[in-house]
């Protein structure tokens, strides 16, 4: 018997997909990469966030807050299952500005934003300058100016999160090989073939979950896979007791205690290393924030490629040439989990991806290339 | 962000043990000035450690220790730019050459060094068995540190337990300070001493390091010290502190009352900067360890890069000098000097010394099926303190590689940054996969290899701009 | 837990305060190595998981050392020697 689905990639978006169609008892085999391959699930902050997300997009905008309220009952569904906590707090966040200038920008960009559709509307934010967020960020430094607070925003251990996932799919009989890089995969009429070194996977349908993989495997099945990488850093400290204080996307606490330092964006290609230069930048920011923690250790520190299409928003499509195959290409994968493994996989499963979310197709791209 | 905030050095040497000293006082004899970055506050790495103001004599500490002082005093006469307390945090293979961060006196500056010997040494194996995180739980090198750096003994007879050369130094050590051992447990089976007679050359090789350990043997023997070899499991208890050890020995369990318990498990080179520097590695099956990859006769790892002593597996301090001489050598024959008389005795003296390695690595094999008997309880990363329970259920869960193993159980996270549980985390992958410890992998090192703080990461000179 | 020979040599004392009290303790040892001479290892430190720890390698390998010095937390204490008049305090979870 044939599975019904193939999975390429056993990242976040992957396996939240791979966990949602199983969840609706479709048979489902991932193919992963190795573990030293790019994997930007283990490499992000873990913040389940919507403020500023979908500025380019309003969709994405709607998609983001969707999928922050579907995150409670999600994140309790898979610690019921797994029995992981996922340390997830719907708490809300801040976005720090450093200045005047970068306060005024955000303000207007966040006040046309949620006014885009009636939707966006119930999004619900305030500008709250450096003396007012101290109650929320206590020991905030001199050097910051404000930020903007949301309560929709919230933060998870995606590293439990992908755990997670992956033992809800071990449970629910989701057939796992890792270390099974796919080099090329061939559409036949009974579905699709998957090859790689250590052997060949067919399946009646194709997901393409596999990051910036989908630039040399979505094409040939019709599909755009258009990304490209985004370098972050990411510092982490040692531990420190519980402050309470928000996550920021700059910096926040982790539940294990660390403080997480990151938000850099770079292009760097296919580097994932860590500069001195990024890292000394991001110590001094830290510092500027929380002037305390000049006195933290550094514990660690890694480089990550996000996965980000031409503009930055998720791409989900289904080919046309080559009915059965998709490609999700998102480098939200940790806020958008809860919607990849509802209403995403169900739209898959379906087949009615093109149908209901058909603006977040590749032919976006091509709209844009010829307007 | 001016160029000025940077360093250059020509050669720059990390550790100032055997092997660096060797490499910085050869390269100062012809001229060059080498920079030595040092861990410590005073030069001899941890096997001449103290040796510039020793605490005791040859009577206790034996003659190897005082052995150093030639090489101690070449190195202080030497014109070095020695840089004691020195943390090397970062490190990468930029152009032509290595960047270094180097963290001293609360300040970072950077390096661009266009030779880099990396003489960092070795550390203890980490062998995780239940109770190895009490107070009163020592690796017995650290006993050693103690007895070199301010004449410290135990204060009431220790336990020592494990397999190695070490393991009889120190007991010898201590009994000659005074302080004999109550109990020697030696997880090596007494028959394994038969490996000797199968392999005669090697033996002959080793003959004045076996012969030197039969004799501590005999006299440890002679002044009453109990040894039990052949263990198979070994057990600490007490709270909040070390109240007995449990062992096992042909299947059975014994325990003995103790307050302090020394282990010794083998040494195995200390990774982070070779692999912070992405120099591939390999398992030496016969050390028993991670390995890094090096060309044999000029001892470069890559372009620019030497690696000496036992931080490129594990060859003891005279072969440490060796190497270090070696590769100064190599440095100045790159620069046109002619070396080749100096260099072949070196050689045939190193392959003369690296034959009994063979033997000695046979004789103190640490048993490979230790750490998959050990409860599931048994902490295999101390920091986060990360049960081989956990990791087993995690394994089960999808957690093919020690990435993904990290991840999802944040073993290897902590400030050791996976010193300690790197290797086990390799033996357990490679058990439950059923692979190579190579195809296991290890986990990605990444700065920082020493630790840093934010406020002096902040200060530091700002690095130029790529 | 660890006492020193009759027969060192003579070295050089340093005064350092732990948690408060002066003790004279020899110019050679890291901060970690006076406090297992002056109080041993029980209690060294407190453990994020519950429980203590206490030095393990005393190379700069384990970081079960981390100690506070001079108002510092978590410095390798098996790294630092003393030096006159150092602060050192055992480190304890918060209650």
């Amino acid at each position: 018997m044939p599975q019904d689905f193939l999975i390429i990639g056993g990242g976040v978006v992957g396996m939240a997909v791979a966990y949602g169609l199983a969840r609706r008892g479709r048979s489902v085999t991932v193919l992963d990469g190795h573990d030293d391959s790019l994997r930007a699930s283990r490499g992000n902050a873990g913040l389940v966030w919507v403020q500023g997300k979908g500025l380019a997009m309003p969709r994405y905008a709607e998609l983001s807050l969707h999928s922050s309220m579907a995150w409670p009952e999600f994140a309790e569904e898979l610690t019921k299952r797994t029995g992981i906590d996922l340390e997830y707090e719907h708490c809300g966040g801040v976005d720090l500005c450093f200045d005047a200038k970068e306060a005024q920008a955000r303000q207007t960009e966040y006040r046309a934003l949620y006014a885009a559709t009636p939707s966006l509307t119930a999004v619900r934010w305030e500008y709250l300058d450096r003396e007012a967020l101290r109650e929320q960020l206590p020991g905030l430094g001199e050097r910051v100016h404000g930020g903007t607070f949301s309560p929709h925003d919230g933060q998870c251990n995606p590293l439990y999160l992908l755990r997670a996932l992956y033992a809800a799919c071990l449970t629910l009989g989701v057939d796992y090989h890792p270390a099974t890089p796919v080099t090329g995969i061939e559409a036949s009429t009974t579905g699709f073939t998957a090859h790689s070194p250590q052997g060949s996977f067919s399946a009646e349908r194709v997901i393409l979950a596999a990051g910036l993989g989908a630039r040399t495997l979505a094409p040939p099945l019709g599909l755009s896979g258009q990304v490209h990488p985004v370098r972050g850093q990411v510092l982490v400290t040692e531990r420190f007791p519980p402050s309470g204080r928000l996550p920021t996307p700059q910096l926040r606490q982790t539940a294990s205690g660390g403080y997480l330092i990151g938000d850099v964006l770079e292009d760097a290609g296919y580097d994932t290393g860590v500069t001195l230069e990024t890292i000394h930048r991001l110590g001094q920011r830290a510092v500027q924030i929380y002037p305390e923690l000049a006195q933290a250790r550094l514990v660690r520190s890694w480089g990550a490629l996000r996965v980000m299409t031409p503009d930055g928003s998720p791409l989900y499509e289904a080919s046309r040439s080559c009915p059965g195959a998709y490609n999700l290409s998102c480098h939200s994968g940790i806020t958008l989990a809860a919607f990849h493994a509802r209403e995403l996989a169900e739209a898959i499963d379906t087949d009615r991806l093109a149908t209901i979310h058909g603006d977040f197709s590749g032919a976006r791209f091509d709209v844009q290339a010829t307007g | 962000m001016s160029d000025a905030s940077t360093h250059h050095a020509d050669v720059a040497i990390i550790g100032a043990g055997p092997a660096g000293m060797a490499a910085a006082s050869r390269l100062a004899e012809a001229g060059q000035v080498p920079v030595v970055f040092d861990l410590a506050p005073s030069p001899g790495g941890q096997i001449y450690r103290q040796l510039t103001a020793p605490q005791l004599g040859e009577d206790v500490m034996g003659r190897d220790y005082l052995r150093g002082r030639r090489l101690l005093e070449r190195f202080e006469r030497a014109r070095i730019d020695y840089r004691p307390g020195s943390r090397v945090w970062w490190a990468k293979r930029e152009g032509q050459g290595t960047t270094l961060g180097v963290l001293a006196d609360r300040r970072s500056e950077s390096w661009q060094v266009r030779r880099l010997i990396i003489a960092s040494g070795a550390m203890e194996r980490g062998w995780p068995f239940p109770g190895w995180q009490l107070p009163g739980v020592m690796q017995a090198g650290a006993g050693q540190i103690l007895l070199k750096q301010g004449a410290l003994i135990p204060d009431v007879p220790p336990v020592l337990a494990g397999t190695g050369p070490l393991l009889y130094l120190l007991a010898w050590q201590y009994l000659r300070a005074g302080c004999p051992p109550r109990l020697i447990l030696d997880a090596a089976p007494r028959s394994r001493y038969a490996t000797m007679l199968r392999r005669p050359l090697s033996t002959w090789h080793g003959r004045h390091y076996l012969l030197k350990g039969l004799g501590m043997l005999t006299t440890l023997r002679r002044a009453g010290v109990k040894v039990v070899h052949g263990i198979e499991g070994l057990r600490a208890e007490g709270n909040p502190h070390l109240q007995a050890v449990h062992y096992r020995r042909a299947g059975r369990w014994q325990s003995v009352d103790a307050s302090m318990l020394l282990t010794h498990f083998g040494v195995v080179p200390e990774p982070q900067l070779s692999r912070g520097l992405g120099l591939p590695f390999d398992w030496h099956p016969s050390q028993q360890a991670f390995v890094p990859h090096r060309e044999e006769a000029s001892l470069a790892a890559a372009p620019g890069i030497w690696l000496t002593g036992d931080g490129a597996g594990i060859g003891g301090a005279l072969n440490a000098e060796r190497e270090g001489h070696l590769a100064a050598l190599s440095i100045l024959a790159a620069k046109g000097e002619p070396v080749e008389n100096e260099r072949t005795p070196l050689v045939q003296a190193r392959r003369r010394e690296l034959s009994a390695r063979a033997l000695l690595e046979a004789l103190f094999r640490v048993p490979d099926g230790w750490l998959a008997a050990q409860p599931e309880t048994t902490l295999v990363c101390r920091c986060e303190a990360v049960s081989l329970g956990e990791l087993d259920a995690a394994m089960a869960q999808g957690a093919a590689g020690p990435g993904q193993l990290k991840a999802f159980t944040r073993c290897g996270m902590g400030p050791c940054q996976g010193r300690l549980c790197g290797e086990s985390v390799t033996r357990l992958l490679a058990g439950h996969l059923g692979t190579t410890m190579n195809a296991a992998g290890y986990y990605q090192v990444r700065p920082p290899l020493h630790s840093i703080t934010l406020g002096e990461l902040a200060d530091s000179a700002a690095p130029p701009a790529p | 837990m660890f006492k020193r020979l009759d027969n060192a040599a003579p070295a050089a004392m340093v005064t350092i305060w732990l948690e408060g009290q002066p003790h004279s303790v020899p110019a050679t040892l890291s901060a970690a190595a006076a406090v297992l001479w002056l109080v041993g290892a029980t209690g060294y430190r407190d453990h994020a998981a519950g429980g203590h720890r206490a030095p393990l390698c005393m190379m700069g390998v384990c970081h079960d050392c981390l100690i506070t010095i001079d108002g510092q937390p978590n410095r390798q204490g098996c790294l630092v020697p003393v030096a006159e008049g150092m602060r050192l305090e055992r480190q304890r979870r918060p209650a």
